[in-house]
């Protein structure tokens, strides 16, 4: 049985120019990915629309009870968690701010399930603060490909640099190897 | 795309240095010395980036993005710190869904300017 690949990125502060070189170009891939950025809610179609711009995947806001799709890019709304249902349903629920944000990184990365047939990938941009570390920890755990941002590319190292600390973390790169790490991950159209 | 920024510093030659690169450029750039001028320039409607200092007598930069986001007059703007400061204390965390970046000074101009439009680009 083939696996089913999903890539899980949690971002934050002055990661936004980094995800916009992560995504130029991207080709539209065969699996789904899943951004949490934390951000104010006013700036979520400005960031959706700015990316949509820099890759051939589709790129969109999470919706409720949504299946994940292959080549398509989803962005999880702001005062929102996102969660996955089964690794591939889309849950957008109300709740209290975990880690000072909502949504949470951590509270995305931790509802993926252990799953023979899937295999993730959960990413961790630059951020201050900690909000992702238990999430990588936990994909790491699960069988998952776990990758941080190289602190270099920053002014911001906090959550990447938490991450690293735990040995939670397979690989530390700058933008341009996540982006191929992360097109060899779902794989390119044939 | 705004055109807007608000340079908040008590150190008037930062005030002026950010004036002198960003306005040729066609930016329109408020520049207030503290961030009790900077509550009062929003609360009279301003929208655009806020280039936050940290360090300022009464009001720090912590302080005053505490009072935007309180009197529910954030919306609309993008907030970066722009400070001396080599990293964030740990009260950044608290906001981290606010500020979109932490430029350190001294900065190179030519990356600040294209950084500056990047952000507005979202609004």
């Amino acid at each position: 049985m083939e696996k089913r690949n999903l890539v899980i990125i949690g971002s934050s502060g002055a990661s936004l120019p980094i995800l916009i070189s992560i995504f130029k170009n991207m080709p539209k891939l065969r699996g789904p990915v899943v951004l949490i950025q934390h951000m104010p809610f006013y700036i979520n179609d400005a960031v959706r629309t700015n990316l949509a711009k820099k890759t051939d995947m589709t790129v969109k806001m999470a919706e409720a009870d949504e299946v994940l799709k292959p080549g398509t890019l989803y962005i999880a709304p702001s005062e929102m968690h996102f969660k996955l249902a089964h690794n591939e349903r889309i849950q957008l629920e109300n709740g209290p701010k975990v880690n000072y944000v909502c949504p949470s990184i951590d509270v995305a990365m931790l509802s993926v399930e252990k799953d023979p047939a899937m295999h993730p990938m959960g990413i961790l941009l630059a951020g201050v603060g900690d909000d992702g570390v238990k999430g990588i920890g936990h994909i790491k755990r699960i069988g998952g490909v776990t990758v941080a941002l190289d602190i270099q590319a920053s002014t911001i190292s906090g959550m990447a640099e938490d991450a690293i600390a735990t040995g939670s973390v397979d690989f530390v790169l700058g933008s341009d190897a996540i982006r191929i790490k992360v097109a060899e991950h779902l794989g390119q159209p044939k | 795309m705004k055109k807007t920024v608000m340079v908040v510093d008590d150190d008037e030659l930062a005030r002026l240095t950010v004036k002198k690169i960003l306005e040729p450029t066609g930016l329109q750039v408020t520049a207030v010395e503290s961030g009790e001028a900077c509550i009062r320039e929003v609360q009279k409607g301003f929208e655009g980036l806020i280039l936050m200092d940290i360090m300022m007598p009464g009001m720090d930069g912590w302080d005053t993005i505490q009072s935007l986001v309180d009197q529910g007059i954030v919306k609309g703007n993008i907030i970066c710190m722009l400070t001396g400061k080599e990293s964030p204390d740990d009260r950044m965390k608290m906001f981290k869904e606010y500020i979109l970046d932490y430029i350190r000074k001294p900065f190179d101009q030519k990356k600040f300017t294209q950084l500056v439009k990047d952000y507005l680009s979202y609004l």
